[in-house]
Order: C-alpha cells, then sequence, then structure tokens
C-alpha cells in the first residue's frame, strides 16, 4: 500500500490484452452478450449456447432448478396439490419477502460486499410502517407511513454503508452489529417480546397495507392491465431496437426482439390465466392478480433500470468487478457503497412492509426471524446467479432465487413428515444455499472475466 | 491469476525492506516482543510503552475495559463486585469465553466461523440426548467423546469446503449453521432433553461439569500446588534460557509475573470461597475455572509453542508468503476450522449442563452466541483480519461481554437494550481495530 507499484499494473494488463486478442474468436465471443455480436436468430442463439458453456449461464440454471422443483414435488406431494392455481399464488406470497430482500441484498453483493442486517431492518422497516398507521397512535395516511419507513431504513443503511466505505470496516461485521443492533430495537419498538401490532383490513387507512399482498385485481381487470402492460412494454421493445437498427448501433436481431415480446405474452398470460381460477370455497369466491405481483415488478424495473441503465449502476458493477480500477478510473467508492448499503436497507424496509402484509396485517415477535429472513434473501440472490464476489448478477436473478427458495420451503411444508418437517426447513436452504455457492465457485474459477482484485 | 508477476513482488519487497533498515530504532524495536530484548525490568517498561505507542496494545485495552465495566457498574450498583455476583459473572461468561477462544482459532487465519454459536447448541443436544436413561443411556465420558468428535466432524466438512473448494468461510459456515440448527431440531425431535434428574449418575455428572465445585480446603490446596507448578516451571525455563545465552526476560519479570499469578489466583480462591447462598452453603471454586484454564492453557500452547501455531499466524499474516514458504494452506486452514469446532463442542458440553433442559428455543439462543463471540474476541483484541490475537484475549473478552449483561441485568434493563449495548461494543471495538491496523508499520 505505501509503495505503490506504479508501473506493474499496467504491465499486467496489457500482457493480458495480448493474451485475449490472440485466443480463440470463440472464446472472446462468450465474454460479450450474444445479442451484441448477433446479425440474425441463428447466430444469436450460437452465442448464447457458447455463452452458457464457458460457465456465464445466467438465468438458466435458476430456472431449470424452477421447473425441476415444480416437477418433484408435484410428483411426491400427497393428491399432487403443489401446482394448484391456489398453491401457486401462495407460493408467491409467500416467496415475494425473499424476493424483494434478495433484490435488496443484489446490489451490495455486486459491489463485492454482504449485508448481513436486510432481514432485521426489513422486520424493523414493516414495524414502524405498522405501528405509524395506527388508530389510536400517529393515524398517518399509509403513504406516509410506508415512505417513512423506506427513510428510516435507507438511512439505517447509510450510516452502515458509512462504516464499511469510510472507515473500511469489514461489512459483514458491520451489518452483523446492525443484525443485532436492530433485533434489538425491533422488539422495543414492538414492545416487548410478547408485544405485536397489527392493520386491520376493515379501516381504510389501514387496509392498503393490508391488501398489498392478499389483495385482488378483479379478473377482468388483471386481463385489461395485463393487455396495455404487454403492449407498452412489447412497442417500447419493438421501437428501441428498431431505432438502435436503423441508426447503425449494435441491436438484437429482429427475431429475438419479438421472441422476447411473444415470451413476456406468454408469461403474463399464463399468471393471469393461473390467477383468475376461483381458488375459494364453494361459498366464497377468491379470484384475480393479487396486489403482490405487480408490486414485485415495479420493483425489479426500478432496480433493472438503475443496474443496467444508469451512470450509478455501470459504477456499482465496475466497482465489483474491480475496485481499484474503478477508483483510478474516476469513481468516488465511498459515495457508491454508501448509496448501495441505503438503497439495499430502503428496499428491505418494503420487504418488511410486504412481510407484514403477508401474514394477514399481523406483527410480532413470532412473525419471522430476522437471522432466518437474511441466510434465505442472500441465498436466493445467489441461487438466482448472482455472484458473491461481486461485479456479477441482476435484479431478476433475486425473483427467481426468492421463488425457488418460496417453492422449496413451500412444498416441504405439504409433504406429511411429521417430526422431519421443522428440521428440514432449515436444512434444505443450507444445503441450497452451499451447492449455490460452490456452483458460483467453480464457475467463477473457469471464466475469463471477473475481478482479479480479490484473489 | 494466469500471469504471475514474478518480478514484481521481490522488487516491492526490497524497497520496504530498505525502508524500514533507514526507520529510527524504536519503530524497529517496537517490532518485536519487549520481553526479548529487554535486559532489566526497566528496559522492559520502557520497550513495552513504546510498543504500545506504536499500536500493538495486546490486552490492554480490554483490561482497561474490564476495569471501567467493573467501576461503572459498581457505582451504578453496590451488588456488582459482591462475591456472590462475582462468581456469577464467570458463570455468565464461560460459554462466551470458550466459543470466543474457538472463534479465535478461525479469526487468526483470516477466515470466520458463524457457525460456533450452533455447533455449540448442536453439541449440548447431542451431549444431553446421549445420556438419556430412556434412549441411548450412555456413560457421561462416552457422551462427551463423541459429541466432541462430531463437533470436530463438522469443523472438518466446513473446513475442507473452505480450504479446498476457497469457498467464502462466511458462507460455508451460514450455510453450516442452517444445516445444524435442523440436525439440532432434528435430534430432540421435537421435545426437551433435560440433564437435571439426580436419580441418574451421568445426568449428574454433565450437571455437576458447569454447577459442582470444589471444596473450600481443596480449592486451596489445588491453588498452592498449581501455583508452585507453574512458578518453578516458568522460574526454571527462563533461568535455562539465561544460562544457555538465548533471548530471556530478566529475572526480576519473571519473578513479577510468578507473584501476579499468585496474587490473582489467591484472589480468585478467597472470592470464591465466600458463602454466597442466601441460605444454607454454596461456597467453593466452581469446576468451570480449571476448564476454562485448561482450555486456554491448550489453546495457548498449541498456537504459541508448536509448529502448527506459528503456521497458522503465517497464513493469517500473509497466505502468500506462507505458502511460497511451504506451509500447506489447505492442511492449516482445514484443522484450523477443526480445532474451531471441536471448542465450541467443548462449550457445547458446558451449554449444556449449564442449561440443564435443551428445547428448540435455546438451540435458537445459542445461534446468537456467535455473535457475543466475535465481539469478545475483537473485543479481547484479536485482529478481524488474521494474524494477531491469542486465546486469552477470548477469556478476557467474554468477561467484557459477560459483566456488561450481568450489570446491565442487574440494572433492570431489558434484553433488548443489552444486545443493543454489545452491537455498539461489537462495532467499537471492530473500529479501534481498523484504525490501529491502520497505524500499524508492520503488514500490509
Amino acid at each position: 500500500v505505501t509503495a505503490d507499484p506504479g508501473q506493474t499494473p499496467t504491465e499486467t494488463a496489457d500482457a493480458r490484452n495480448a493474451i485475449d486478442l490472440t485466443a480463440a474468436s470463440e472464446v472472446a465471443a462468450a465474454d460479450v452478450p450474444p445479442e451484441i455480436l448477433a446479425q440474425s436468430l441463428g447466430q444469436y442463439l450460437r452465442g448464447w449456447g457458447l455463452r452458457v458453456r464457458s460457465g456465464n449461464s445466467g438465468v438458466l440454471p435458476v430456472v431449470l432448478a424452477i421447473v425441476v422443483v415444480a416437477v418433484v414435488f408435484e410428483i411426491v406431494t400427497p393428491e399432487h396439490a403443489f401446482l394448484r392455481p391456489s398453491n401457486l399464488v401462495y407460493i408467491f406470497g409467500l416467496s415475494t419477502v425473499y424476493m424483494v430482500l434478495a433484490m435488496a441484498e443484489t446490489v451490495v453483493l455486486l459491489l463485492g460486499e454482504i449485508d448481513l442486517s436486510v432481514g432485521a431492518v426489513a422486520l424493523f422497516g414493516g414495524v414502524i410502517a405498522f405501528k405509524l398507521v395506527q388508530v389510536p397512535g400517529p393515524a398517518w395516511p399509509w403513504w406516509a407511513a410506508i415512505l417513512t419507513s423506506l427513510v428510516a431504513c435507507g438511512v439505517v443503511g447509510a450510516l452502515q454503508g458509512t462504516l464499511v466505505a469510510r472507515l473500511r470496516i469489514p461489512s459483514f461485521i458491520v451489518s452483523l452489529a446492525g443484525f443485532l443492533l436492530f433485533s434489538g430495537i425491533l422488539v422495543l419498538v414492538l414492545g416487548g417480546a410478547d408485544g405485536f401490532v397489527d392493520v386491520s383490513a376493515s379501516v381504510p387507512n389501514q387496509s392498503v397495507i393490508y391488501y398489498m399482498v392478499q389483495g385482488l385485481i378483479s379478473p377482468v381487470a388483471g386481463w385489461v392491465t395485463l393487455a396495455v402492460v404487454v403492449g407498452a412494454v412489447g412497442t417500447k421493445l419493438w421501437l428501441r431496437a428498431a431505432a438502435r437498427r436503423r441508426q447503425g448501433l449494435v441491436a438484437a436481431p429482429a427475431g429475438l426482439t419479438a421472441i422476447r415480446i411473444a415470451l413476456v405474452a406468454v408469461i403474463g398470460v399464463a399468471v393471469v390465466l393461473i390467477c383468475g381460477v376461483n381458488r375459494g370455497t364453494s361459498l366464497v369466491t377468491v379470484e384475480g392478480v393479487p396486489w403482490v405481483i405487480p408490486i414485485v415488478l415495479v420493483v425489479l424495473g426500478a432496480w433493472t433500470l438503475l443496474l443496467q441503465r444508469t451512470r450509478f449502476g455501470r459504477y456499482v458493477y465496475a466497482i465489483g468487478g474491480n475496485p481499484e480500477a474503478a477508483r483510478r478510473a474516476g469513481v468516488s467508492l465511498a459515495a457508491i457503497r454508501t448509496w448501495a448499503f441505503a438503497l439495499c436497507s430502503a428496499t428491505a424496509g418494503l420487504g418488511g412492509i410486504l412481510l407484514g402484509s403477508f401474514f394477514f396485517g399481523q406483527y410480532s415477535t413470532n412473525t419471522a426471524d430476522p437471522g432466518q429472513l437474511v441466510l434465505y434473501s442472500v441465498a436466493a440472490a445467489v441461487i438466482g446467479g448472482t455472484s458473491l464476489f461481486g461485479g456479477r448478477g441482476k435484479a431478476i436473478h433475486g425473483v427467481l432465487g426468492g421463488l425457488l427458495i418460496g417453492g422449496i420451503a413451500y412444498g416441504v411444508s405439504l409433504l406429511e413428515l411429521g417430526n422431519l418437517a421443522t428440521p428440514l426447513e432449515y436444512i434444505l436452504p443450507g444445503g441450497v444455499l452451499l451447492v449455490a455457492v460452490g456452483v458460483d465457485v467453480v464457475s467463477r474459477r473457469g471464466a475469463t472475466t471477473g475481478s482479479v482484485a480479490h484473489v | 491469476m494466469t500471469l504471475d508477476p514474478g518480478g514484481t513482488p521481490t522488487g516491492t519487497v526490497d524497497a520496504r525492506t530498505a525502508v524500514d533498515l533507514t526507520a529510527a530504532p524504536e519503530v524497529a524495536a517496537a517490532e518485536v516482543p519487549p520481553e526479548i530484548l529487554a535486559e532489566s525490568l526497566g528496559d522492559f517498561l520502557r520497550a513495552w510503552w513504546l510498543r504500545l505507542r506504536s499500536g500493538n496494545s495486546g490486552v490492554l485495552p480490554v483490561v482497561l475495559a474490564i476495569v471501567v465495566v467493573a467501576v461503572g457498574f459498581q457505582i451504578a450498583n453496590g451488588k456488582f463486585l459482591s462475591p456472590q455476583n462475582l462468581v456469577n459473572l464467570f458463570e455468565q461468561s464461560t460459554v462466551y469465553m470458550v466459543l470466543a477462544m474457538a472463534e479465535i482459532f478461525a479469526l487468526l487465519l483470516g477466515e470466520i466461523d458463524l457457525s460456533v454459536g450452533l455447533v455449540m447448541g448442536f453439541g449440548s443436544v447431542v451431549v444431553g440426548e446421549l445420556v438419556q436413561p430412556t434412549g441411548p443411556g450412555w456413560p457421561w465420558w462416552a457422551a462427551i467423546i463423541v459429541t466432541l468428535l462430531s463437533c470436530a466432524t463438522i469443523g472438518l466438512i466446513q473446513g475442507t469446503l473452505v480450504a479446498r473448494l476457497k469457498m467464502p468461510s462466511f458462507i460455508v459456515t451460514l450455510g453450516g449453521l442452517l444445516i445444524l440448527e435442523g440436525g439440532a431440531i432434528l435430534v430432540l425431535g421435537g421435545g426437551l432433553v433435560g440433564i437435571g434428574n439426580s436419580r441418574f449418575t451421568n445426568e449428574v455428572v454433565l450437571y455437576d461439569i458447569f454447577w459442582g465445585r470444589f471444596d473450600p480446603v481443596v480449592g486451596w490446596v489445588l491453588l498452592a500446588v498449581l501455583m508452585g507448578a507453574a512458578g518453578t516451571l516458568l522460574w526454571f525455563r527462563d533461568a535455562r534460557r539465561r544460562r544457555e545465552g538465548l533471548a530471556a526476560p530478566p529475572p526480576s519479570l519473571t519473578a513479577v509475573k510468578v507473584v501476579l499469578m499468585a496474587v490473582a489466583g489467591i484472589v480468585v480462591v478467597a472470592i470464591c470461597n465466600v458463602n454466597r447462598a442466601h441460605s444454607g452453603t454454596i461456597e467453593g471454586v466452581p469446576y468451570i475455572i480449571p476448564i476454562v484454564l485448561v482450555v486456554l492453557g491448550a489453546s495457548t500452547v498449541l498456537l504459541q509453542r508448536t509448529r502448527f501455531g506459528r503456521y497458522v499466524f503465517a497464513i493469517g499474516g500473509n497466505p502468500e508468503s506462507a505458502r511460497r514458504a511451504g506451509v500447506s494452506l489447505p492442511a492449516v486452514r482445514t484443522w484450523g476450522f477443526v480445532l474451531s469446532a471441536l471448542t465450541s463442542g467443548i462449550a457445547g458440553v458446558l451449554f449444556a449442563s449449564w442449561q440443564v433442559s435443551l428445547t428448540t428455543n435455546i438451540i435458537k439462543t445459542a445461534n446468537s452466541y456467535v455473535l457475543l463471540a466475535v465481539a469478545a474476541a475483537v473485543i479481547g483484541g484479536t485482529s478481524l483480519f488474521g494474524g494477531r490475537g491469542r486465546t486469552i484475549h477470548g477469556v478476557l473478552g467474554g468477561l467484557v461481554i459477560g459483566g456488561i449483561y450481568n450489570g446491565l441485568y442487574l440494572l433492570g434493563v431489558s434484553s433488548q437494550w443489552i444486545d443493543v449495548v454489545v452491537a455498539g461494543v461489537l462495532l467499537a471495538a471492530a473500529t479501534i481495530d481498523v484504525l490501529s491496523r491502520r497505524g500499524a508499520p508492520s503488514r500490509t
């Protein structure tokens, strides 16, 4: 650190470039997203195959894992109940908190750091929002309560981020202390170990929070919304690709754009169809898309935009890939790191509100274990394909990983296992986490790009 | 990774060595333990002071912290320093101390073991289950041996994943603790395991490990024998070193050490021999004090006096140079995790004996102890970045944590606030570690 070997990195970098240039063109192609190089759909598929084989498999493994889990549980559960529409909707609700927390964790993982406090901060944020809409009590409007909770969590994250970014205390220690701190504060805010706070569906202001996860969009409104969303997204995708092609920029082939739009439409139709089935009893009709699906999509869209299309996002990937190179390129490491922790905690706060809503609007010390929440969220992000070593990952990985974790958790609870059920709730995610990290470590070893700084 | 820039590091090292040679001799002296250089007691004190100012403060900050905690709580509540409460405080701290010593094996390597709390919880359930007369009904010694072996095996698996597959240790042990939590609940079988039944000898022995105590007279005799042996050993070793012309502390320093040890021993036995029962008689040195001393002694000898210990410090200081010097990184790392889990298993036996009956909720509590173990180690003076620390730090740090818990509890503070305070203490200790490391002249 004291003696700055200014010469050396340049030499090393030069040497590596030289190797890359002389390498087989297939290897070089595998490092670039195939949609940039491909001129036709066939070329794209070939490029994609190369990329998968070279270790950059993206979301493929997690999608395969979801399919495997769905098929296996459908076969082994009593009465083959796993894939019933009512169960699928329930699994999505259960997975919501893991999805949102995993998206929160993703930005910190991308930096090569970790935030072990997301679980505790999420519960803290949820309890704050729930406390603020109490009558008698503060009786704030729901939007002010949610906003305050997110800001409070953001401040918490910024404080932790400052300790990590400015003092360079290892993030797992700072967030371990944050975990302890907010697990304690959480119980204090709740009002003791047997305290609880709930929101009611019958109070108009509170019902918004109550229905965030459970509330339903009527089937007709669901179809209309789907049509509007698919139309808007499709037009946007198509026009953007067309504009790029017209201006001679690298762009995906037209066939690929069409397939993407069709895929979005098919998934959307499937989701609305499944949610449109009446999953109530003969007396009560329960049908329609739950509110939580658009909420998760909005969070996913926001994080994807922030990470893929803004300067902040590019800096995050740059720091995760190689902090020293990013610093020399003029990126303010401390500022980006602090912001990432702040945004992570704010997103976690939203996850906490959704968690309370999922538990029928009630928060008690039994609602969720903050330690288990954080393990599941890290596991979800890593299983989804985000690297623990920084610089590789997307928000969508968190959503897919969260769905997998939620599916496993619910599938196990459907099996009649007796005494084995509770232990398996711990053992399975632990095993899945280890397998995912093992795959991450091994695939990273084979990859040509990625960070050298951590080695 | 592919390109090994063999030429460059040598150049850098040369430049750094050159700087060290031209540095002021005071700075150079501060890097060597003062007892090696000192010729007299005065020399030693001067060298020690230099070392202190350069950031290598050793156990001084944690001793100061213990004094501050003791004085602060004594002022706030007059009962804090009463003999009853001091023994009580040591009992509360025991598990933190042993667990912190377990964590130090990982920390010294520059790794972390987040599973120590649940290895302890798992071990406690296994040892409790094995002696159940309605279940396996094993003798207590067989149960303890099997518990320690199974904990060591857990460490072996985790260590192998870290050392051979190069998976980050905090993730391996995070996944490990999840699996162990499931394992512990599985062994519990949804019920409760108790060792409080006085009709079964094996349960009584397990119970007595934590709650048993020596007769006051036996306590004094043991102290005399122990002090005599340790004093003689220390004195003769230093005398031999001096005779053979090796670097050795001055005789006055050896004498001061022996006297300090004897005084500390006498104070402890005297405090423990006060009757601490409200009615009836509870007096004598609890068994856990020698147990902690044995664990401390064994781990200290292992780390300070064996080749394995030197390798641990070498890897923690700089893994690459250790590798180039021919140290097998995977083997030493794996053993570090085995020792960490084994020591956690010892904590597990103590934990089972302490809690008397074990439930699923107590296993969850055991999990939260990992934070206290890391906090105790770091507060004691062990670095989070590897290569700096001793197991005595775990004992002293555990005493600080136990003191804070005990003192706040006496003041009627709720357990949530205590967690908040401990988190603050952990952050403060980590900050001091980072800042002192930044100021230290050695190591990059």
